[in-house]
């Protein structure tokens, strides 16, 4: 590796857990979520005491309108450290979309520079009563003026308007769709923790999916769910002493915010400059390149996300992310998603790419483990305003 | 007096609230007028509006609200078959497009495009704005198309 991001390989992953990833969790938020955190540590080999750093990007997307409560619909660092009662040496909160991507960035940075030695980084996802990005607002103001009155609302209604200019802008249909969700399916019902665990989907149910934006049906978006994953990670020093083989942080790139518009937030042709921009940042930083990555876990919230990152970091050209997750050479289907992402597991935010990225180069990946992988991207968001970490063994 | 009119038992679709950056949009759309900010240094044009120019970062900014002809083409849809605000669900299914205005490259307004078939949708369609109630005095601009 010869990338310009100087604390490649100096900060790794040791351990991990996972909730089970519920429509409606049977504990509230927060207890689900410290529950994680401390199963998570216990997985590394630590004692919550040897934690020192905490930090999470708990943005929730939608809330009803309703007013968000820490521990309840979102948990923050914050409460964890306040239930905790501990004082630690670094606390540390991710504010931007990429969430889990942020806050994986923020605890490398604080492990590599000394200011936190363990640090736990969680994800805590809530299913809100109701229908998901339902909104009984009367009145518009802000930048929801320029939306709701439009009947516009919600981000499958964003992500519709994208996927339209790109179908009609490079043939892509709903067929060729089809082999991407229908692959995150597949890999998420083997999944012991999946919400769809023994739940694959045939093409036809795909195709025959009910239609919420046209061209986005229920199926192209993943399901809300409740659910937590907790990451530790240390100092590469540190990580030796640990049960675990340790998986690095091998560099990262972030976009940036809304498009120069803001209305829609993912224009095609600002996602796709956007996402170039990202991808030359993230080969840049990791002196790695498409062809070297072993487990690439795009992201896919939305089906169409899928396309866009793999053009956006170079696995493919612009426009020919449709193709090419068809040709079986190149993808089955799951080689993109071998834990099934977002789509075949819900909406966990960047979390089930992270994890595979995690598992597999631990090799902790048990019946799906690929032999011989060194190294993995996990993408969360749309290529332009979300991010990507890179790991390496 | 009671009533059993429907249309005051159905939610109504959100209304715009104007603030310092939008008043003046809403209050040229109540004439039936569509306006743009252009940026007096430049000539840039924003929509919606925003607080610097991102064509020449004049400073301070100067911008204008200046009206545009209403014509543009269909840039991208979406048919919207489950609405998510209750104001619209009696509309479904309706289509909401981008639609991109001739005045500038990239110049894109989102709002629901009005008597247009489905399979008319093309990109490329030329459209022209009209304005619909919006309630309390606001109009909401619409796009038809430009041959009805």
């Amino acid at each position: 590796m010869s990338g310009r991001f100087r604390a490649a390989g100096e900060v790794a992953i040791v351990g991990f857990a996972h909730s089970p990833i519920q429509r409606v969790a049977d504990d509230p938020l927060g207890v689900l979520t410290l529950r994680t955190i401390r199963e998570a540590v216990a997985d590394a080999g630590l004692d919550m005491t040897a934690i020192d750093g905490f930090t999470t990007g708990a943005l929730f997307p939608s809330s009803g309108g309703r007013p968000l409560r820490d521990g309840i619909e979102i948990v923050t660092s914050d409460w964890i450290v306040d239930q905790l009662h501990v004082q630690p040496r670094w606390l540390c909160g991710f504010q931007g979309l990429g969430q889990i991507c942020g806050s994986v960035i923020l605890a490398t940075e604080a492990i590599a520079s000394g200011a936190a030695d363990y640090v736990v980084v969680h994800r805590a996802m809530y299913n809100p009563p109701g229908r998901y990005h339902a909104n009984p607002m009367t009145h518009a103001s802000g930048g929801d003026q320029w939306s709701a009155p439009h009947g516009f609302w919600g981000p499958p209604t964003h992500m519709a308007l994208t996927y339209t200019e790109y179908q009609q802008r490079y043939g892509a249909t709903r067929e060729h769709m089809a082999t991407v969700v229908v692959g995150g399916r597949a890999a998420g019902s083997q999944n012991p923790w999946s919400h769809w665990y023994d739940r694959p989907l045939t093409r036809d149910e795909y195709l025959s999916a009910r239609m919420i934006a046209e061209p986005m049906s229920m199926l192209d978006c993943d399901i809300p769910v409740t659910g937590v994953g907790a990451f530790v990670l240390t100092s590469k020093e540190r990580a030796r002493d640990l049960p675990h083989k340790p998986v690095y942080v091998a560099g990262y790139a972030q976009g940036r915010s809304q498009s120069v518009n803001g209305v829609p937030p993912w224009r095609l042709d600002d996602v796709e400059e956007g996402g170039r921009a990202v991808g030359r940042i993230l080969w840049e930083n990791t002196g790695l390149g498409p062809d070297e990555i072993d487990v690439p876990q795009v992201y896919d919230a939305f089906s169409p996300f899928v396309y866009l990152w793999l053009e956006a970091l170079g696995f493919c050209e612009r426009g020919e992310g449709f193709e090419y997750v068809q040709d079986p050479g190149t993808s089955p289907g799951l080689t993109f998603r071998t834990g099934g992402g977002a789509i075949g597991n819900g909406r966990m935010h960047g979390v089930p790419q992270m994890l595979e990225c995690y598992l597999q180069l631990a090799g902790r990946a048990g019946d799906r483990q690929l032999a011989g992988v060194e190294t993995g991207i996990a993408c969360q968001a749309a290529p332009s305003v979300g991010g990507v970490v890179a790991y390496s063994t | 007096m009671t009533t059993t009119d429907e249309s005051q038992a159905r939610p109504l679709p959100p209304i715009p609230v104007p603030d310092e950056l939008s008043a003046e949009f809403w209050r040229l759309a109540a004439e039936g007028v569509l306006a743009t900010q252009r940026c007096t240094a430049c000539g840039w044009r924003a929509y919606p509006p925003r607080m610097v120019c991102v064509g020449c970062h004049a400073d301070p900014p100067g911008f204008e609200w200046a009206p545009v002809s209403g014509r543009g083409r269909l840039a991208t849809w979406t048919i919207i078959r489950d609405a998510l605000l209750p104001g619209f669900a009696h509309l479904t299914p309706y289509v909401v497009a981008e639609v991109e205005l001739e005045e500038q490259d990239g110049l894109r307004v989102v709002a629901r495009l009005h008597d247009v078939p489905e399979d008319a949708l093309a990109i490329g369609l030329p459209l022209t704005v009209q304005f619909v109630d919006g309630g309390e005095g606001t109009a909401i601009p619409v796009f038809a198309r430009a041959d009805s």
